[in-house]
């Protein structure tokens, strides 16, 4: 097994060299913080994810959860585990003083999470799940919800999930149907069914808590009758202790992957007994849990980019050790066979990897810099990241997870055939890598959310501050002699898609929606690429400065390293856009037009 | 309670340690540095007593500014006060020098009981922690496994393997123990710690600042020369045992194992 599943060198390049994670430290909300903390932080990251996360990975995996008499039994380390992240403070790091939290960046918060994924991406759940509930209950929940649910949550005793899809309601939550009644004692009697519930209920934890979204009776249709509750499994009792709140378990799935969380079908009020409690105003639900739901996006892209780290290192490994064939340019077959490392194309997989591994995690980081830096500003400047880091969140969502199955798949492929076995750990992440382009809203879902709202919102105001960004990195790139030719190419990049948005919104106007966006998912992969390759030019940058500096021997290789990891995206990956623009500006409708009767056979 | 933990900084095992032109000394350019995984066992079992039968908990090390950062490790895991010794004359001290430095500190020191690892991982010696024992005159209770202080905190019972049975001592305080793999496992650094561990006192002293002469200290000092360092030898090639039945194969290993390991 494989021991290494991150680079902890790559991080704190990440977070020191390129995004300057120090720099907000001199603004007052994060004052009390600094590098030492922040390296502290890591180190306990790794260590918990090297002797707490990792040893149960494949048994997580062998033995996924169990619906035994109406619990669902998880595996036995989820417990310890909750209560170490609880104790540690690490659920409600990123939470203010205040609240018992530690105000700790999003930038370092990530770099957490990414080392506890890629360590175990089932078991990083957990505590995941219950700090985006957590802070969804501190953002819009009133004072007595906080006190009543947000210590248990951050101390790991109680878990948090997002309730929202329904049997006949999963990309399309309009059509929900959950019914909140509400009642002259202050709480709503739920009725409905959800499924796909992730930590829906399990015994590593004394009570689960949703944030629910329902309908109150009466409540108009669409997804501006939708509000949110918070239900929790096990409900405070007047005078203390908890009953049975009428939420039941009526089923886990059964999973491709991803099989050390379970996912749960939940029924609620069969005994007319599940009381919700509203957060926040009616009807305003679906815009308080796309916070939530954008936070999660973004975590679903970091845990890809984890587990693809993951698979790389793996595969690196082996590729080090594995000794096969010659080298395509020895003739004498009685010479000794080398490590497959030396062949040109396994290393072309394995900087693949790389280039996937490590520009989806930069691009995911620049999303949590802009959070960050949110945070400390006001006006104009605070508005112009929100929308910057509404317009990537699609992205830094998609990219890692539609490509990082591909970078898993490249990782096992350097295996042959013990990739496919379960000796090696890449099998396992093959298919745990298969859920992230369906969860936190499908790719087909991303891709509308980017071409359909995300791009066109205030008359394109994000994708011009999007394209001002890229232009920003373009002229550093500039300044260096090796950086221009890629500096030109990205700039060519930029250029087309600009091209291809004007001509999609023309296409929209003449043609309607439906032809506008039939094609949003390709869009999207467009985007994702020109974003990913920005993100490169970005790290490249700063890898010619530390060039400059007298670098001992294996810190040169190192930025050596992530210079061929960049120049490979620039010429093997970013050309990939040539055919989805020759798609994207043609103006037929083709699958508009295809007819259902035309697929039979 | 007061007790004091000595701490020495060793490169992390995973870290693929170099050989330099010397010949006598590893390289030191990109080597992630660890907290010794024993004295990090003389941490965790510090902070049990101490949240037992209170008092302090101080970690001394000795090394260059880079200790800092695992003395803060230790500070973020709860203990309450660092002192490094640090001075470019200590480069290149051996085992009995930095004993005698450790001792200097410690003799300012209020403590009850004295942890350190019963070894350093990356030199293997061993002798820091009976060497500084003597020094200060008090009992050394070597490779422990299990501590248990007296109720009124002035005597202490360890365990001790020995050859797969337990040597139960009893000791006086102060005394030293030595930790042995199995004392414990340590704790991870908490949150709200590492927030409090920067603002822990961490005080550095001199050799001059002890009253040291430097000149017993350092490469030249040395008791103990390295002569050569090689690398391990590469590991032979595995053997596979031939036969047609398993009998055969058990006949052909049983040979293999009495004529060329000869381990029976």
């Amino acid at each position: 097994m494989a021991e290494r599943f991150i680079s902890e060198r790559n991080l704190k390049f990440m977070l020191y060299e390129v995004f300057d994670v120090e720099a907000l430290t001199r603004y007052p909300y994060y004052q009390e913080h600094d590098r030492e903390i922040f390296d502290l932080v890591l180190t306990t990251a790794l260590r918990m994810g090297k002797d707490l996360l990792q040893p149960a990975l494949q048994e997580m995996d062998k033995n996924p959860p169990q619906f035994v008499d109406g619990q669902v039994k998880v595996h036995p380390m989820v417990r310890p585990f909750m209560k170490q992240c609880g104790e540690g403070g690490w659920i409600g790091a990123g939470a203010p003083f205040e609240l018992g939290g530690q105000q700790f960046p999003l930038m370092i918060s990530a770099a957490f999470r990414f080392i506890l994924a890629a360590a175990n991406y089932s078991a990083s759940v957990y505590p995941l799940l219950t700090s985006g509930a957590a802070h969804l209950i501190t953002s819009f929940g009133t004072r007595e919800m906080i006190r009543t649910y947000v210590p248990k949550m951050f101390a790991g005793e109680w878990q948090g999930t997002m309730a929202l899809t329904e049997p006949q309601a999963g990309s399309s939550l309009s059509d929900i149907t959950t019914l909140a009644v509400p009642t002259d004692q202050g709480y709503y009697r739920m009725h409905g069914q959800k499924i796909f519930i992730s930590a829906g209920a399990h015994d590593g934890v004394e009570n689960v808590i949703h944030l629910l979204l329902a309908r109150i009776k009466g409540a108009p249709p669409g997804v501006k009758g939708i509000s949110l509750f918070v239900v929790p499994n096990k409900r405070m009792q007047e005078g203390g202790g908890l009953i049975p709140n009428d939420v039941n378990v009526s089923g886990v799935y059964h999973k491709l992957g991803y099989r050390g969380s379970p996912i749960t079908q939940l029924s609620l009020g069969e005994r007319d007994d599940c009381r919700g409690y509203l957060v926040g105003e009616p009807h305003r639900g679906l815009s308080y849990m796309f916070q939530m739901m954008n936070e999660a996006r973004i975590d679903v892209g970091l845990g890809a980019a984890a587990i693809a780290s993951a698979a790389y290192y793996a595969a690196l490994e082996y590729a080090r050790d594995r000794i096969q064939g010659r080298r395509l340019s020895a003739k004498d077959p009685t010479t000794p066979p080398v490590p497959i490392i030396a062949h040109p194309d396994v290393k072309r997989m394995l900087l693949f990897q790389r280039a996937v591994v490590e520009g989806s995690l930069s691009l995911i980081l620049q999303c949590a810099q802009y959070a960050d830096r949110m945070r400390v500003t006001d006006g104009e400047e605070k508005e112009d990241l929100h929308l910057l880091l509404d317009l990537l969140t699609p992205a830094a969502k998609t990219y890692p997870s539609e490509m990082g199955i591909l970078s898993v798949s490249q990782g096992l492929q350097c295996l042959g055939g013990y990739g496919y076995c379960d000796e090696f750990p890449l099998e396992q992440f093959y298919r745990d890598a298969r859920i992230h382009p369906i969860h936190e809203g499908t790719t087909g879902i991303q891709g509308l959310d980017l071409l359909g709202r995300k791009v066109i919102m205030q008359e394109g105001r994000a994708l011009v501050l999007f394209c001002k960004e890229m232009e920003k990195t373009i002229r550093s790139g500039e300044e260096f002699a090796v950086l221009d030719p890629y500096a030109q190419r990205l700039k060519q990049a930029l250029e087309k898609l600009k091209t291809i948005t004007s001509h999609l919104v023309r296409l929209g106007e003449q043609k309607g929606a439906e032809c506008f966006l039939a094609d949003a998912t390709l869009y999207l992969e467009l985007f994702g690429i020109i974003a990913v390759a920005w993100q490169w030019l970005v790290q490249a940058v700063s890898v010619q400065r530390a060039f400059k500096e007298d670098l001992s021997d294996g810190e040169r290789n190192f930025y050596q390293g992530k210079w061929y990891a960049c120049r490979f995206f620039f010429h093997y990956e970013l050309p990939k856009i040539e055919g989805l623009s020759r798609r994207l500006l043609e103006s037929n409708g083709l699958t508009v037009e295809m007819k259902e009767a035309f697929f039979g056979d | 309670m007061n007790i004091v933990v000595c701490l020495k900084q060793v490169p992390d095992t995973e870290t693929q340690i170099k050989i330099g032109p010397d010949n006598k000394s590893i390289v030191t350019d990109d080597i992630k540095w660890v907290i010794n995984p024993y004295d990090e066992f003389g941490v965790e079992e510090a902070l049990q007593l101490k949240e037992k039968f209170g008092g302090e908990v101080t970690v001394v090390g000795m090394g260059p500014k880079r200790v800092t950062e695992s003395i803060r490790t230790a500070l973020a895991m709860g203990a309450d006060k660092g002192i490094l010794i640090t001075d470019d004359a200590l480069e290149g001290s051996d085992s009995l020098a930095t004993a005698k430095a450790l001792a200097a500190v410690l003799k300012d020191l209020e403590y009850d009981l004295i942890f350190t690892g019963q070894r350093g991982v990356d030199d293997d010696m061993g002798v820091v922690g009976p060497a500084l024992a003597e020094l200060l005159g008090i009992p050394n209770l070597s490779l422990i496994v299990k501590v248990e202080a007296a109720e009124d905190g002035k005597s202490v019972k360890v365990n001790r393997p020995v050859e797969g049975e337990t040597l139960v001592i009893e000791s006086s305080l102060p005394a030293l123990i030595t930790a042995q793999k199995g004392l414990n496992e340590p704790r991870y650094a908490s949150l709200p710690g590492i927030m409090k561990a920067k603002k822990k006192p961490l005080e550095e002293k001199t050799l001059g600042d002890l009253g040291l002469d430097a000149a017993q200290f350092g490469e030249g000092a040395r008791k103990l020369k390295i002569l050569e360092m090689t690398p391990p030898p590469e590991r032979a090639a595995g053997k596979i045992v031939e036969g047609e039945t398993p009998q055969e194969k058990a006949a052909e290993l049983a040979k293999l194992l009495h004529e060329e390991a000869k381990v029976f």
